[in-house]
This record gives C-alpha cells, sequence and structure tokens, in this order.
C-alpha cells in the first residue's frame, strides 16, 4: 500500500475520485433544486391557469350580463312600441272599419305582431319582459293568437276547439311557444302545405299536436332541439349561425312555465309532429261567456266584472283598482252626483200626487252604493210612466202587476216581429 | 285596449286578420250597414263554428238585425264583420234581406202635367 504513497498517478487518482465525488454531490443538489423549482414553477403554473380560466369566465359572464341587459332593455322598448303600435292599429281598424283602406290595416296589423313576436323571443332568452298581463284564454283563442304572430298564418288550420282555457299568466308564454314553433313548421316545409293543429284533452292536461308535411328533421338536429328544449340556454350566445331562436325561446319557456315541447316523433305527412303538453296547473275551465247583443246592452254593469277564473290570482287587478280613485279627483267626501236619470225624475216629480213623489224622495234619500272606483251604481226605480199623471187617481199611478208587464212587453215584441217580417217589393210597397 | 266590458278580450288577443283567415274584404256591396240578416235553421252545424261566427249567429238568431248593429254589438270592424257574413251566408247558415229601398221621387214633370191638368180642369 505503502509503495503507491510516493506514486503520483494514485495522488492523481485520489484527487479525480474527490473531485467526482464532489460533481457529483453538488450535481445532485443542482438537480435537486432544480426539481424543487419545477415543482414551484408548476404549481405556480396551475395557480396562473387557473386564475386566468376564472378571469376568461369572469369577462364572459360579464360580456354575457352586459349583452343581456342590453338586449333587454332594447327589446322592452321595442315590445311596448309593438304594442303601442298594436291598440293604434286596432283604433284604426275599428275607425276605418267600413272603409277599402281596413284590408291595410289588417296586413299591417299582422306584420306588427311579427315583429311584436320576435321582440318578445330575444327578450325570454334574455330573462326579459314578456309582454301585457292577459285574462284567462281558451286553448283555441291562444293557438289562434299564435296562429297569428307568424308569416304564413293561412297555412295554419286549427281542426278542434277544447273547453279548457288557460290561465292568464300563461296565456302568452305559450302563445309564443307556440308562434316558435309554427314557425318552424311553416317555414320547414312546402309553401303549398298546410300545418294542422289538433288539440286533445289527456288524463295529464291538454295536448296541442301540431303536424307540418316539410322535409322533417335529421337526427343531428333532433338532438340538439332535444338537448335545448330539456336543457335550457340562457343569452343569445350560442345560438349558432345564423342564430336559431326557435327551440331555445320554447325550452326557456317550458323550463320557466312547467310545460313540455317535444318534436322527437315524426309526422304521418312526412314531416314533424310537434307535441305540446300543457299539464293540469296551467289549465283552468272556460269563464262564463259574456252575453253578446241586445241583452248585454239592456244589463247594467255597475260593479266591476267579476274577475274571469277565480282560480287564477290577478295580479293586476289590486294595481288597477288602486289606481282609479286617483282618476276621480275629491272621490272621498264630495257628494256623489246624481245620475243623469235622477234629473229627469225629479222633473216629473212635479204635478204628481203626493204619494208618488214621496216614493221617489224615500229612495233618493237612501245611501246610493258606488263602485270600487267611487262612481255612483244605477239602482232598479219603479216603473216610470212618461205620460203625464195629471188628474188620475193613486190607482193609475200604482206600478203595473207583472202579468199586465208581460202582456204589454209581450204585444210589442209582437208588433216588432211582424214589422221585420213584412215583405217589400223592390219599391218599397208592402206586401203580406 | 279599453274594451266596454262585453268580453272581447279575445280581439285584443285573436287578431281580426286571424278571425278572417287572411281573406279579402268582400268587394261588392252585399252587406250594407242596413242590410239585414238573420240566422237559418241549423243549430247543429253552429257547434263547429269558431267564437266569432258562432257568437254571430246566435246574435242574428232571434230576428233580423242590421250589418251595423251586429259590428256593434260584436266589437269587431264593419270589414271583418262581412267576411265573416259572407261565409256564414256561403254556408247557408245566415239568411240577408236588401234593405227597404228608399221610395223612389215621381219624375217632376209627370207632376207638373198632372198640375197643369188639374188646373185646366178645375181651375
Amino acid at each position: 500500500m505503502t509503495a503507491y504513497i510516493d506514486d503520483p498517478v494514485f495522488w492523481a487518482l485520489v484527487a479525480g475520485l474527490a473531485a467526482t465525488i464532489a460533481l457529483a454531490v453538488s450535481s445532485h443538489r443542482r438537480t435537486r433544486r432544480a426539481r424543487q423549482e419545477k415543482e414551484l414553477l408548476s404549481e405556480r403554473n396551475d395557480i396562473l391557469e387557473q386564475r386566468f380560466a376564472e378571469s376568461v369566465e369572469e369577462a364572459r359572464t360579464r360580456a354575457e350580463h352586459g349583452t343581456k341587459t342590453a338586449l333587454k332593455t332594447a327589446m322592452r322598448t321595442l315590445q311596448g312600441l309593438a304594442n303601442e303600435q298594436q291598440i293604434a292599429i286596432s283604433g284604426l281598424q275599428r275607425k276605418y272599419g267600413d272603409q277599402h283602406i281596413l284590408q291595410d290595416l289588417l296586413d299591417i296589423d299582422h306584420m306588427n305582431s311579427q315583429f311584436g313576436r320576435r321582440a318578445q323571443s330575444i327578450a325570454v332568452l334574455c330573462e326579459g319582459w314578456l309582454g301585457r298581463h292577459r285574462s284567462v284564454a281558451s286553448v283555441y283563442d291562444v293557438v289562434r293568437s299564435a296562429k297569428g304572430r307568424v308569416r304564413h298564418f293561412t297555412r295554419v288550420e286549427i281542426h278542434s276547439q277544447t273547453s279548457f282555457a288557460v290561465i292568464s299568466q300563461a296565456v302568452e308564454p305559450v302563445a309564443l311557444a307556440l308562434a316558435e314553433l309554427l314557425d318552424n313548421a311553416t317555414s320547414y316545409s312546402a309553401p303549398e302545405t298546410t300545418i294542422d293543429i289538433n288539440i286533445r284533452a289527456v288524463p295529464k292536461g291538454v295536448c296541442i299536436v301540431i303536424d307540418d308535411a316539410g322535409v322533417g328533421m335529421n337526427e343531428e338536429e333532433k338532438t340538439r332541439a332535444a338537448d335545448l328544449l330539456t336543457n335550457p340556454v340562457s343569452g343569445v350566445t350560442g345560438l349558432g349561425n345564423p342564430p336559431q331562436f326557435g327551440f331555445a325561446v320554447m325550452g326557456v319557456l317550458a323550463a320557466r312555465y312547467g310545460f313540455t315541447v317535444s318534436v322527437d316523433t315524426a309526422s304521418p305527412y312526412g314531416g314533424v309532429r310537434a307535441v305540446v303538453l300543457l299539464p293540469q296547473e296551467l289549465l283552468t275551465s272556460m269563464p262564463e261567456p259574456q252575453p253578446v247583443g241586445p241583452a248585454a246592452v239592456a244589463q247594467t254593469a255597475p260593479a266591476p266584472a267579476p274577475l274571469p277564473g277565480g282560480a287564477a290570482p290577478d295580479p293586476l287587478a289590486p294595481s288597477a283598482a288602486a289606481h282609479m280613485p286617483r282618476a276621480v279627483p275629491h272621490s272621498g267626501p264630495r257628494p256623489v252626483p246624481d245620475p243623469p236619470g235622477a234629473g229627469a225624475a225629479a222633473r216629473y216629480d212635479v204635478g204628481q200626487d203626493a204619494g208618488y213623489g214621496a216614493g221617489y224622495g224615500e229612495e233618493r234619500r237612501e245611501p246610493r252604493a258606488t263602485t270600487r272606483g267611487g262612481l255612483p251604481k244605477r239602482r232598479r226605480r219603479t216603473p216610470m210612466s212618461i205620460v203625464g199623471q195629471h188628474g188620475q187617481d193613486q190607482d193609475a199611478a200604482a206600478p203595473r202587476s207583472n202579468e199586465e208587464t208581460a202582456s204589454i212587453m209581450g204585444a210589442f215584441q209582437r208588433g216588432t216581429r211582424t214589422g221585420r217580417t213584412v215583405e217589400t217589393d223592390p219599391e218599397g210597397r208592402e206586401f203580406r | 285596449m279599453t274594451m266596454d266590458g262585453t268580453g272581447h278580450e279575445s280581439v285584443d288577443l285573436v287578431r281580426p286578420y286571424v278571425i278572417t283567415n287572411g281573406q279579402e274584404l268582400p268587394k261588392g256591396d252585399e252587406f250594407e250597414l242596413v242590410t239585414l240578416v238573420t240566422a237559418a235553421d241549423g243549430g247543429a252545424r253552429r257547434a263547429q263554428l269558431d267564437p266569432e261566427r258562432r257568437a254571430l249567429v246566435e246574435l242574428c238568431c232571434g230576428g233580423y238585425l242590421s250589418v251595423a248593429e251586429i259590428a256593434g254589438h260584436i266589437g269587431l270592424p264593419i270589414g271583418v264583420i262581412r267576411v265573416l257574413l259572407s261565409d256564414l251566408a256561403g254556408n247557408g247558415q245566415i239568411v240577408t234581406r236588401n234593405p227597404v229601398p228608399t221610395a223612389q221621387l215621381t219624375d217632376i214633370q209627370v207632376l207638373q202635367e198632372v198640375l197643369d191638368g188639374l188646373q185646366t180642369r178645375f181651375g
């Protein structure tokens, strides 16, 4: 061993070994440090990536929210204008109902309805205002309302009516969803084909079945439609290019109001069969139809008409009632003015015998009933003869018996009927 | 829209062009304001009509009503009522009768001749 001590090679080897060891140790340390740094960096990277994703998401949400708010506000204005315009058009239709211009007014009305529907659809996607409050309407009327909102509405044929009605809150959403379905049906079918609507009562509610004879949908389209109908989207992004509103709008409305729309069956005519199922919760029975015609005119309407469909609370009613007294200045302490008829009655009192006059006086002292709005209610009065009662005894002034009244009315009716059935020749002369 | 409380809410919801189903307004003077209309027999078919047409036929059941009166009661523009009436008349569900024509004035010349004749005879 000692023999090597003087050998320079030995020392060189020892030095080399030491250097190698030192090198190895330092390299190991460096590697460890590098690994630690790498771990640290990757952690930081993860955090950064996460933060980046978060801020992207946030920016998107903010942008979405901004778009939604802007669109919602814009649509609200447009919807308001469309409604205002509809009221104006209705007024014009009544005013010029007898003239040729009516045809043009009807066309403008149709365009306005379509315009209003478009605005409504965008508003629905932006969680906006859906439209005016409606009262309870029959399913048939809701379907007809939807029909009026699409361009080629004359191709839509409604084949059945039901006695069911849609509750007030659901009238507008159901009509809008149906209009979107009808829009699809009319757009994707040949112009000469019809779109058939059948309304069926089923145990779960009412089904509205819409059949078109169009080209139908392929599997991909069906999947996309089903997806939009079951998982409603929010906002106007992701509607595709060109954007397709229809199913997205229906999906949002169906989820919000609790009805279902399905388009997965094929129509017997080759196109799409869309089925809208309105559950019992959205249905009510039809309000009693109000009499139309002379009977309605004869009836006095003192109290505000009962709200149709008691089951559905009318959110507008209380506010409307609250507004009404304000419209009538000093409605509280001011004495209620006599109705126009009372003045005439007072004039007839003059010169009549005391008993008759006293009867009126008594009646007028009674506190008058008023409507909720503070307007006087009309009251039933004792029968009054137009012919003066001068010089007649008290018996003559006594009210007629029921039989007498009936016979007088009968005679009057017979007279008018004969008058109406008398035949006339072209010269205006009568013959029987 | 302010309605007169006679239940015309559906007018607002269902627009008049839907009620006429986009039909052209009748061109002729078949239904003047004073043309009288009454319902024909055949109540069974009424059930298939839409609410406005049914209301119209039921309104006319009691006797003759003028077109203007019908429009007033139903609350639709007169042109729209005319479309409904021409539909219903086509189906034979209503009967119309022309208004009583105004008496035609006698020719002034004839009157003058009669006057002259009377004057020559008695004057």
